[in-house]
């Protein structure tokens, strides 16, 4: 029997971290891969947040008169926030759809079985749908932002703003994730999702808080999507202020790191269960 | 009675009938006569035209050209009178699995136009019928593949049909089911109802079949009486079984006793002119060339035989 | 067999000539039959239908409070503004979703079933339009009561609460052809799919969110020539100002029924014409 020598140990780890890298490069690539194959999929989320952009841009465009609105260019340039966030949402039913079918075909399973460390199985599964949020968050900047709708912020502003949009991205990635490895049903994953876009609608996203009363403002006074898509918005129509920076970064990435950690617990309570 | 002439009163009559699915000619101009009190069997494997035939005759596709008339009426001109007249057991036997069998009896007891004071008896009678008494009141996404069989069979006959379409009734159901199910069309047949039977089952085209076409490629490729079609082949099949590299030696002592026939990979097959006579004759031949028989087996020409002869290969998944 | 054979003749023959012919209605009723019992079987097929107005009307009432403060704008609560756009988005759904259920029966060949039955073939359509409008009613019942509970008002009572059904009733007729003329063509669940994106953005295109003349540019002129925004306006009548142009009165009515008419017609037609082709 061989003892193994300190430096054959370090060997070792060297490697299997290498290794781990390797896999979840790997993943991260089958999942972006899996949503740019499929543009019929991915195609309403791009098209509809586009669409409610415009449309509401036409409806509502009065309403900048209203008392208690912040100062804007245009109803456009108000709602360009909110587009994102909703965007995003719309996206990664795509990445959550995916995943869900992974855990039904029993995919997930054998990744968890795989010689890598959970966290890396985990991101780089929710690699794909980061990189459509930042895609998708440029795309509609491109799109909306000729139309009267100007980022105070400049180009910095944007570069946050797409950031922000992938963050967000991940943290519904990895929410979702919880809910797949805790109930391990597709279902319930589809079925957690009208839950989002209900918190996205009691928030502040599609029209100004002061403009709100009632039991209605205290939701969204409380609701965290309000502070994301507030500091978003005051990118576009204050400038590149470090508040605004802190509350576009720092909410999504503390839902993120607060949803990949009960993942993470969850995986770990699922495989000491095997 | 004259099988291959046909007169008004024949409840099936097919002439030239042809079926595109874009530029793939799934029914390539058949012609069909099922006399009244019959059980005609179409016979083929899977994908040979026999379901866009019967799809076509139950009035549920349109054919590309060529005519048919069931229970007297053209498929094409007068539908509602051939639905009125015919009764169908579908493929899948598609059951909306969220109803009971009483519930999906009566939708289709109504959709028949039966009167609502008959309605009650004739489905209790039929779910008696069909021995489903006690799961009539059961959600049918609970019922085992041979219980939706034969509800699919109690809601074809809802109406009194007087020809009725069995489309593979018995594909994936246990050997009990499948005898219970062959039992009950017999019995409708006594009863004098004209019965059309698909399947891709020898056993049950011949057991139940008073005459049979054989579809393949679209193509009717033999029609007759089971006996007759049998007869026709010929010499009983020898089959054996020899060690792979002696399989030419084989052969070629085979051919002198008789035309080689397809069989299932692994064995050869001769259509033995001298009959059983000849048997240990063959023996002879073959150990004089060195050939060491591992299995031997003599059978009379079976439906496989002439399915095999009109087509040069054997039915997917049936004994060779 | 031959001593069979004369008594086929003599025995089966007549049979389907004594039997009654089944007439339309009866075969459509018992087609609605099953789809109402099926709202309970399977609950959850039924509960988006149910939840979409509710919450409709919710967010948008409570995110959408201050349009009311616009100078014109025709009521002083947005609940009443927006629960006849909830109840409308509802009632295109219950006619939707019976697309797809005749989808899955596509798919699962129930269909077939129906389609070899000598049922009339309009009762076919008829069936599931009873059908609809049975959720509709549902709908309506349960949606209203939550919607006074939250502070709607019928300014023009009983009668408006009377127009704002018919609406109902109008759009799931109108989404009902649609969904069963698309679901006859596509035959899977791509139909299903460009259901909802169309009747998503024809609802919207019109004046879903802003009465009319609130609106501006490219949005007002597609509105404006755009049916639904008759048929919200005939929903609405009952439940704006009785200062408002928009109130209860013929020429706010007979715009929407033509509307309902035309568009219903027009559906309608389109799914007969889907079910005809069914054996193409």
């Amino acid at each position: 029997m061989t003892v193994a020598s300190p430096a054959l140990a370090i060997e070792t780890t060297v490697r299997s971290r290498q290794l781990s890298m390797r896999q979840t490069i790997a993943m991260a690539k089958r999942s972006t891969y899996e949503i740019a194959r499929q543009p019929a999929l991915i195609a309403p989320s791009m098209f509809f947040p586009i669409f409610f952009a415009v449309l509401s841009a036409s409806s509502f465009s009065r309403t900048t008169s209203i008392p208690g609105f912040p100062k804007v260019e245009s109803f456009m340039q108000f709602t360009l926030a909110s587009t994102i966030v909703q965007g995003v949402l719309f996206g990664s039913v795509t990445g959550a759809a995916a995943l869900a079918t992974d855990i039904e075909i029993g995919f997930f399973d054998r990744l968890l079985l795989a010689p890598t460390t959970r966290t890396g199985i985990l991101l780089g599964r929710l690699a794909g749908s980061a990189i459509f949020g930042l895609f998708q968050s440029a795309f509609f900047l491109a799109v909306l932002v000729p139309f009267d709708a100007p980022i105070t912020a400049g180009i910095p502003g944007a570069l946050v703003m797409v950031l922000s949009g992938g963050i967000v991205s991940l943290a519904i990635g990895a929410i979702m994730s919880s809910v797949a490895i805790r109930t391990g049903s597709a279902e319930a994953v589809q079925g957690a999702f009208p839950l989002l876009f209900v918190l996205l609608f009691f928030s502040s996203a599609f029209f100004p808080r002061e403009t709100m009363s009632g039991a209605y403002k205290r939701i969204a006074d409380i609701n965290p999507i309000s502070y994301l898509v507030e500091g978003l918005r005051a990118l576009v129509l204050e400038g590149f202020t470090f508040s605004a920076v802190i509350r576009s970064l720092l909410v999504p990435t503390l839902i993120c790191l607060a949803a990949i950690l009960f993942a993470l617990k969850e995986l770990r309570r699922k495989l000491a269960a095997l | 009675m004259n099988s291959f002439s046909s007169s008004h009163a024949d409840p099936i009559v097919a002439q030239n009938l042809v079926r595109y699915f874009g530029d793939v000619k799934a029914v390539d101009g058949i012609n069909i006569t099922v006399k009244t009190g019959e059980i005609f069997g179409f016979l083929g494997p899977n994908g040979a035209g026999k379901s866009t035939a019967v799809r076509m005759l139950t009035t549920l596709l349109r054919p590309t050209s060529g005519t048919a008339t069931v229970a007297g009426f053209d498929v094409a001109k007068h539908p509602d009178e051939v639905r009125r007249r015919i009764g169908v057991a579908l493929q899948d036997a598609a059951i909306d699995p969220l109803m009971t069998g009483t519930e999906l009896l009566r939708l289709q007891a109504v959709l028949y136009g039966i009167p609502q004071a008959q309605m009650k008896n004739r489905a209790s009678e039929l779910l008696e019928r069909v021995g489903l008494t006690a799961a009539a009141d059961r959600r049918v996404g609970t019922y085992s593949g041979g219980m939706r069989r034969r509800l699919d069979l109690a809601l074809a006959l809802i109406h009194q049909p007087t020809v009725l379409f069995l489309d593979e009734p018995t594909t994936g159901l246990d050997p009990m089911s499948r005898m219970s199910l062959w039992e009950e069309v017999r019995r409708l047949n006594n009863e004098g109802t004209t019965v059309m039977l698909t399947t891709q089952y020898l056993e049950e085209a011949d057991q139940l079949a008073d005459r049979i076409a054989i579809i393949d490629a679209g193509k009717i490729v033999r029609e007759g009486k089971p006996q007759d079609l049998k007869a026709g082949v010929g010499f009983p099949t020898l089959l054996i079984t020899v060690p792979s590299d002696q399989t030419e030696r084989a052969k070629a002592v085979l051919a002198t006793f008789g035309d080689m026939r397809p069989t299932a990979e692994g064995s050869l097959g001769v259509g033995l002119r001298g009959g059983a006579n000849v048997v240990t004759d063959v023996v002879r031949k073959l150990d004089e060339a060195s050939v060491r028989v591992q299995h031997l087996e003599i059978n009379e020409p079976s439906l496989d035989d002439v399915f095999a002869e009109a087509t040069g290969h054997r039915l997917e998944g049936a004994k060779a | 067999m031959s001593t069979n054979v004369t008594t086929t003749q003599v025995m089966t023959a007549p049979v389907a000539d004594l039997v009654a012919r089944p007439t339309t209605m009866r075969s459509a009723r018992g087609l609605a039959h099953r789809g109402i019992q099926n709202i309970r079987r399977l609950p959850s097929a039924f509960f988006p239908a149910m939840a979409m107005p509710v919450f409709t009307m919710i967010a948008f009432a409570g995110t959408f409070a201050a349009i009311t403060r616009l100078p014109g704008f025709p009521t002083d609560r947005s609940v009443n503004w927006f629960m006849p756009l909830g109840i409308c988005f509802g009632a295109a759904f219950s006619g939707i979703g019976l697309g797809f259920s005749t989808i899955r029966d596509i798919e699962t060949r129930f269909y077939d079933r129906l389609l070899m039955s000598p049922a009339p073939r309009r009762s076919l359509i008829i069936g599931p339009l009873l059908t609809a409008w049975v959720r509709v009613a549902i709908l309506c019942a349960f949606v209203i009561p939550m919607g006074m509970l939250l502070g709607v008002r019928f300014t023009s009572g009983l009668l408006g609460l009377f127009t704002l059904v018919v609406a109902a009733v109008g759009v799931s007729t109108i989404s009902l052809g649609w969904g069963l003329g698309l679901a006859f063509r596509f035959r899977d669940m791509r139909g299903a799919a460009v259901m909802q994106l169309t009747m998503f953005v024809v609802l919207y295109l019109s004046s879903a969110q802003m009465p009319l003349p609130l609106m501006r540019g490219w949005l007002h002129n597609v509105a404006r020539i755009n049916p639904t925004t008759n048929i919200l306006r005939l929903a609405r009548e009952g439940l704006v100002l009785k200062t408002s142009p928009d109130y209860m009165s013929w020429s706010n009515t007979w715009g929407g029924l033509l509307a309902i008419a035309g568009m219903a017609t027009l559906t309608l037609v389109f799914a007969r014409r889907g079910l005809d082709k069914l054996d193409k």
